[in-house]
């Protein structure tokens, strides 16, 4: 599904060129539960951000679905990273002034999902996520792992082919953690196509295949065998 | 999704209390600057628009032409009206005011006493036809038709006799003349140029039945045919001068001519002699429609400047946004709306707070405010447009900025607004432009106004008071004067035509024999003690006395009747004062003696130079008594005038101006362009401050690091002020050196209406840029002592 080619990213300094990324190489198939790890500064977030078309200044080939990336228009584009992407982060970013509901709603208001398809849609994720009590909290009101389901449904709210996380448990203390990733482990069998950051091993497990990258290359590419 | 983004916005307007607070009250205090002004103007601009086929209803004014000097009256002979409407077949229609004011006042009785009033005029039968106003009682296809009727005003109606229905066929004493009351009219709108409480029937007059060429004491109205060209109606004006009045041109020797004026033109382009109530300079009307859209673009720009201020805070939102798929047009319509909702809610707070301070506003303009108009569909319609292009223009720049940041970048907090920062400089530049130019303008009026209030005159006018008084007085006019000495309250008193502040009345006058060096003269009726009560200084020759008072009563010694004459007037006839003692002059057909020589004096606005001016005694045509009272307590020397007064003159009410206030009236319109600058020139200021502290804001968030680092390094609370105001001032600084050289082109502009100027020097662009520049120091060092106050150590940590 996902193909990069000759992949570089790098920033310019006024003697020298930075590689964040360098010669990358990779080919992602529908249904893949990827890892990325790597010390800090390796390029793992870079990586997603390019990945999921929040950074178009790099080199090298990206296509997805046997498209080029580059050759899209702006629009094209755009609505491909609508369709496909749902993205959760480290520190969950969900939007302050928005309760619960209404931050896992936004995604389908832009994409202009109408209002009864909304409320359904919601109230499935509310349930499955055992928030429906939780509704009308602000995400302040919330600890860090509620914080984060939230954030996965948000992420999941549109029903995107690929799930980007960037360090999704970065912030969690281990039951929490585990917890999201059983999650992730469920939608994995749902079908969704998942790729993660992670400094933690054990979260690897979970997945399908093991990206170690250093210094802005793939150091190994391993499959996990599901124990 | 409409719903979505009105909720966030509003979220997110309770949550930045300060910035929402800020700018309500700036878009709110812009945005009732703009209604009132915007009402004033609608005020000023509908006169004379009210009455049926207005556009086709003109005041014809008629232009004496002398040599070298013409002069445009408002006021025609009698038999105009009756002339057009025969001999003209295009027009419909021609009506005739004669405004008793400009010659007296009148006293009215209803059967409990004289009472005195002004506002009292003659119309002829057709003036309801041309001016349609409300007949609230009465039949009004036969008003004024007879003579001896009276229309009252409701307002008079209801103050004589309790109610419109009560005052039909009630018989009222005008200067013991029986009238009866046949009608009644709604009071004159504000908005016409006609202003008066009662209105008689011209047929009471003698012209009323027997119209003449002379004099031209009369206002003239004819309403043409529909289609009729005004144009064509005016050229064929002067064959009617020649028809009727050739022969007498021919004889006396002056020219006349006739020109015609829109009625709704009358109230902003009058520039005749003599009108009924005071236009307005429509310059006024311009002036204030630029201060009105100069307030709200400063408001606009507040906004648009704490918005961007807002936007490093509000990255995060953006860049989330943006990650969940929202697209730019999503964002602008969410960030628009904010700035709709804070417009709309400035619009309800304005109209609350219009609704509230209507008489305030009604008090400091002059004019009432029509709430009904701005409550009407229409008003609520363009406030709801001006209010949209408002907020989408408040929106617009900040959106644009918002919604156009990327999102990863907005999301590791490294956002760098830095873009179109000359925008934003250009923005607070024009704001205190703007508030510094106002400034200016205001200490301009104001310095000119104290000028003319200080200025030395030539004559005293502290301590003289001018009691009304009238023909019917002269019996006992002696014994009253001699009363008043007397009693202590007086020190001098002399009889006058009108008030020295304003002499109106125009002769011609040439040395005696010598009729080529002809030139028009300002006359002054009085009595002999005028010199002494107002202070004049006679430069030579000798002051009125007794004896002159019986010289002038019998015609045959004309050539001893005395007059004075000022140094203008000397000047236009080549004499020095010692020379033109004795000499005798042709004064209004007469031939006169000078009999002594006064320093000029003001006796018009200062808008003018001291023409020629003539004194001559004539106590005939007096209007006032001028009384000068001893010094110290104003309050008991009045009271005693008045019993003296009232025991000799019991029918006739006791009335007094002084004329020191009666000189500040003269500048009324001055005055209130000078509080209305003072006003609005102190919202603009207080506006553009409040921008600068969102500003000092923006810049002083960015800045956060920096100003810690430098803290750690050592720096001082001064140092971190330098860094942030520099670059401020920089920009006071362009404004500053702009709105001077706005200061010098309106000085130039306003003093040019005067003939007497006051010299500003520099001190009004003193105090202007340095009011504003401290004010601005001040929201800038407290914004800085509040970055200055954080603790780096956190505000370190956070990057």
């Amino acid at each position: 599904m996902i193909q990069l080619k000759d992949l570089d990213k790098y920033i310019e300094s006024r003697f020298q060129r930075i590689f964040i990324l360098k010669g990358i190489n990779l080919t992602i198939n529908e249904g893949e539960f990827i890892t990325l790890m790597g010390p800090s500064g390796a390029g793992k977030s870079s990586l997603l951000n390019i990945l999921g078309l929040l950074d178009e200044d790099y080199a090298g080939e990206y296509s997805f679905g046997g498209k080029d990336i580059k050759s899209m228009k702006d629009k094209e584009r755009s609505s491909l990273h609508k369709s496909e992407f749902g993205y959760i982060f480290q520190a969950y970013h969900l939007i302050d002034e928005l309760t619960v509901y209404e931050n896992i709603e936004t995604p389908l208001l832009y994409r202009n999902v109408s209002s009864a398809e909304r409320k359904s849609i919601i109230a499935d994720l509310l349930d499955r996520f055992n928030m429906v009590a939780k509704k009308d909290l602000f995400p302040a009101q919330l600890s860090g792992g509620q914080q984060q389901l939230v954030g996965v449904a948000r992420a999941i709210a549109g029903r995107p082919r690929v799930l980007l996380a960037d360090e999704p448990t970065g912030n969690l203390h281990s039951g929490q953690a585990r917890e999201i990733m059983e999650v992730f482990q469920e939608l994995h069998k749902e079908g969704t196509t998942i790729i993660q950051a992670t400094h933690a091993r054990e979260n690897a497990d979970f997945g399908t295949r093991l990206i170690n990258l250093i210094d802005g290359r793939i150091e190994k590419d391993e499959v996990i065998i599901q124990k | 999704m409409w719903k979505n983004y009105l909720k966030v916005s509003f979220r997110n307007l309770q949550k930045r209390k300060l910035y929402t607070g800020i700018n309500l009250l700036g878009l709110t205090i812009a945005i009732v600057s703009f209604i009132a002004i915007s009402l004033y103007i609608h005020h000023e601009w509908s006169y004379d628009r009210m009455y049926t086929g207005y556009d086709r209803i003109y005041k014809i004014n008629q232009e004496f032409i002398s040599e070298g000097q013409n002069q445009m009256v408002g006021t025609t002979p009698s038999s105009l009206v009756p002339t057009l409407m025969e001999e003209f077949p295009e027009v419909e229609n021609g009506t005739l005011v004669f405004d008793l004011s400009i010659f007296s006042s009148v006293m009215v009785d209803a059967g409990e006493g004289n009472q005195e009033e002004s506002r009292f005029a003659f119309v002829d039968e057709n003036f309801y036809q041309v001016f349609d106003f409300e007949i609230l009682a009465g039949n009004k296809a036969a008003l004024l038709s007879e003579p001896n009727q009276l229309v009252l005003t409701e307002s008079t109606a209801k103050r004589y006799f309790g109610s419109a229905k009560n005052a039909e066929g009630k018989l009222l004493k005008v200067d013991g003349k029986d009238y009866t009351v046949t009608g009644v009219m709604e009071d004159f709108p504000s908005n016409s140029h006609l202003e008066f409480d009662f209105l008689a029937s011209f047929k009471t007059h003698r012209h009323g039945t027997n119209p003449e060429w002379s004099p031209s004491n009369y206002y003239s109205y004819a309403k043409l045919k529909p289609g009729a060209d005004p144009d064509a109606f005016e050229a064929k004006l002067p064959q009617m001068v020649e028809k009727h009045l050739g022969e007498m041109q021919e004889e006396y020797g002056f020219k006349t001519a006739f020109y015609t004026q829109p009625v709704s033109g009358i109230h902003l382009g009058d520039k005749t002699l003599g009108s009924i109530k005071p236009g307005t300079d429509i310059k006024y009307l311009y002036i204030f429609g630029l201060v009105a859209i100069l307030l709200i673009a400063i408001g606009v720009i507040n906004y648009v400047n704490l918005a961007t201020a807002e936007a490093t805070e509000r990255n995060k939102e953006v860049g989330l946004r943006k990650v969940m798929g929202a697209d730019r047009g999503q964002l602008f319509g969410q960030f628009v709306s904010e700035s709709m909702i804070l417009t709309f809610g400035a619009a309800v707070l304005s109209l609350l707070v219009i609704y509230l301070l209507a008489p305030q506003f009604a008090g400091f303009g002059g004019v009432p405010l029509n709430l009904g108009l701005l409550f009407s569909p229409t008003g609520i319609g363009l406030l709801i447009g001006l209010m949209a292009l408002i907020g989408l223009m408040a929106g617009f720049y900040p959106s644009l900025i918002l919604s156009g940041m990327e999102p990863i970048k907005a999301l590791g907090n490294k956002v760098k607004i830095g873009g179109g920062a000359w925008v934003r400089k250009s923005l607070v530049v024009f704001q205190f432009f703007v508030s510094i130019g106002l400034l200016i303008a205001t200490l301009v009026v104001k310095s000119q106004l104290n000028y003319v209030q200080e200025v030395n005159l030539g004559y005293q006018r502290e301590q003289v008071v001018a009691l009304s008084y009238h023909y019917n007085m002269r019996e006992n006019i002696g014994t009253v004067k001699g009363e008043m000495l007397r009693s202590g309250a007086a020190e001098s008193i002399s009889l006058a035509a009108d008030m020295p502040i304003f002499i109106k009345a125009s002769y011609s006058i040439f040395p005696g024999g010598d009729n080529s060096k002809e030139f028009m003269i300002t006359g002054y009726s009085v009595d002999k003690d005028l010199v002494k009560t107002i202070g004049l200084e006679l430069l030579a020759g000798n002051d009125f006395s007794e004896k002159d008072i019986s010289r002038t009563q019998g015609y045959d010694s004309k050539t001893s009747y005395p007059i004075l004459l000022n140094e203008a007037a000397l000047k236009e006839m080549g004499w020095t004062p010692e020379e033109a003692v004795g000499k005798t002059v042709n004064h209004g057909g007469d031939l006169v003696l000078v009999k002594g020589v006064i320093k000029n004096f003001y006796f018009n606005s200062l808008h003018h130079q001291v023409g020629p001016l003539a004194i001559f005694i004539d106590p005939g045509q007096a209007n006032v008594l001028l009384v000068k009272i001893p010094a110290g307590n104003p309050a008991n020397h009045l009271a005693t005038l008045e019993a003296t007064w009232k025991k000799l003159i019991p029918d006739r009410p006791f009335n007094y101006k002084f004329i020191d206030q009666e000189y500040a009236q003269l500048y009324q319109s001055e005055v209130r362009v000078g509080a209305i600058f003072g006003l609005f020139s102190g919202i603009a200021i207080f506006i553009a401050c409040m921008g600068l502290f969102g500003l000092v804001s923006y810049v002083a968030l960015r800045r956060t690091r920096e100003i810690s680092i430098r803290k750690v390094l050592g720096a001082t609370q001064k140092d971190v002020i330098g860094v942030l105001a520099s670059d401020f001032f920089k920009l006071l600084g362009v404004a500053s050196v702009l709105a001077i050289g706005f200061g010098i082109w309106f000085s130039e502009t306003w003093l040019s209406g005067y003939a007497n100027r006051t010299s500003l020097g520099i001190w009004p662009y003193m105090i202007a840029i340095l009011a504003v520049m401290t004010l601005a120091a001040v929201t800038i060092g407290y914004r800085s002592w509040k970055v200055f106050s954080l603790n780096p150590s956190k505000t370190l940590k956070s990057e």
